[in-house]
């Protein structure tokens, strides 16, 4: 008797989630399996055994009910969904409207209402460092995260190494320009100055880099 | 520094740099009881492992642009998440309603120390009992398993092997023990799944 396609489907899924624990998937297959994470909530418990697995046999107090570990990703994604856009190596100014990470268009209904506001501030974010990398106002020295290029447009949360260079001025812009775009840069940078020092634990200086922004002389 | 073995977590982390945030959920799943445990061991409290746990896989996830994967994954998070209960342990001491027992073992970073006594347990009894089912299971299940597919899941999971020095022990192709390894996840998976679907297809 033939296996249904359902059950094929679902056996090869899990066969590359199991080499995507170990970490032999190849590049096809972990497409496939972020996006069998995302899509597939067998896929998702599949996961969740084969890791409960293996820490089990590790140790077996490492055994727990798997709706305490669902409890507490359910919670972290909560705090995830308010945690500030920073990962949008591929964004750019100049596209028009801003293109969003891929997990971000694929999530739906009350996901994405609860990325709109980030996102919203995030976009608004790039279109200012646009405006902001022509004059070059930023003291960002090494910070990665704010690099930008004159060739492909300012880039947010960039992870290329090597690309703490400053931003080159290319064309003048007037002061009541600047300050206007510094304006409306400061509740996105008071956001992320909130985000990242409050709360019961602040960031050690190891862990995360605060965004600054030194105003142009008027 | 160099790895003896790539890390296995490469392609979850590069996922998470390029924006996928579900990608990083898979990362919590799989090392969320692992630094659940580091942390019971280091702040007694157990109302206050949960949140800095959480607050750890916060912090790694703010920090992950600037991971250049000069360690495992799992070595960075580890020390990220000593540092955050560190923290938390100067931030309790400051604190008038900071418990003693929950001071205690603040300077180890061992994983496995324990400060000659247990951490405090707020499970409650039926969890306790269902963790114990759950190992009860897995261990029964490993047992009956066929020599080689125990062979290559203990070697994968408890030795930490890779699928080339398995390969090697095992005398067989790479793409045998992949096959042997999801086998014996999956025989295993099998007798786990009554006890972890407790709310059919509602789970995750």
């Amino acid at each position: 008797m033939s296996q249904p396609d359902s059950d094929r489907s679902s056996d090869s899924s899990r066969r590359i989630l199991s080499a995507l624990a170990d970490g032999v998937a190849t590049d096809s297959e972990a497409a496939r399996a972020f996006q069998a994470w995302r899509d597939d909530p067998d896929a998702r418990a599949s996961w969740h055994t084969y890791q409960l697995i293996g820490d089990v046999l590790r140790s077996d107090d490492l055994a727990c009910e798997p709706a305490a570990d669902e409890a507490f990703l359910v919670a972290l994604r909560a705090r995830l969904a308010d945690e500030p856009v920073v990962l949008a190596p591929q964004a750019r100014a100049d596209a028009g409207p801003v293109a969003l990470p891929a997990a971000v268009n694929a999530s739906a209904g009350a996901a994405r209402s609860r990325w709109q506001g980030p996102l919203t501030m995030a976009a608004g974010f790039l279109v200012m460092l646009g405006g902001l990398s022509v004059v070059g106002p930023f003291k960002h020295g090494s910070d990665p995260q704010l690099a930008s290029t004159a060739a492909s447009g300012p880039v947010l949360a960039s992870t290329a190494p090597g690309s703490s260079a400053g931003v080159v001025a290319t064309s003048v812009q007037t002061p009541a320009q600047s300050k206007a775009a510094a304006d409306q840069l400061a509740p996105y940078l008071a956001a992320h100055r909130q985000s990242t020092m409050s709360g019961p634990f602040q960031m050690s200086g190891s862990d995360i880099r605060n965004a600054s922004l030194v105003q142009p002389a008027q | 520094m160099t790895m003896l073995n790539p890390d296995p977590d490469a392609a979850l982390v590069e996922r998470v740099k390029q924006g996928d945030v579900r990608a990083f959920e898979m990362l919590v799943v799989k090392y969320q009881r692992r630094i659940e445990r580091l942390i019971g061991r280091m702040v007694r409290d157990v109302d206050l492992v949960a949140d800095i746990a959480q607050e750890t896989f916060i912090r790694a996830y703010r920090a992950l642009p600037q991971f250049r994967a000069e360690s495992a994954f799992y070595t960075w998070l580890y020390r990220i998440a000593v540092n955050t209960a560190k923290k938390a342990l100067v931030d309790m001491k400051r604190d008038p309603v900071m418990t003693h027992t929950a001071l205690q073992g603040a300077d180890d970073d061992d994983e496995t120390y324990r400060g000659g006594m247990e951490p405090t347990d707020g499970e409650t009894p039926e969890a306790l009992l269902a963790s114990k089912e759950i190992a009860a299971t897995v261990n029964a299940a490993i047992a009956a398993l066929s020599e080689d597919l125990r062979q290559a899941i203990t070697l994968r999971e408890i030795e930490g092997l890779s699928y080339e020095e398995i390969s090697d022990v095992m005398n067989c192709p790479i793409g045998t023990v992949r096959s042997r390894i999801f086998r014996a996840r999956e025989a295993i998976a099998e007798r786990l799944r009554p006890l972890l679907d407790t709310r059919e297809g509602n789970r995750w």
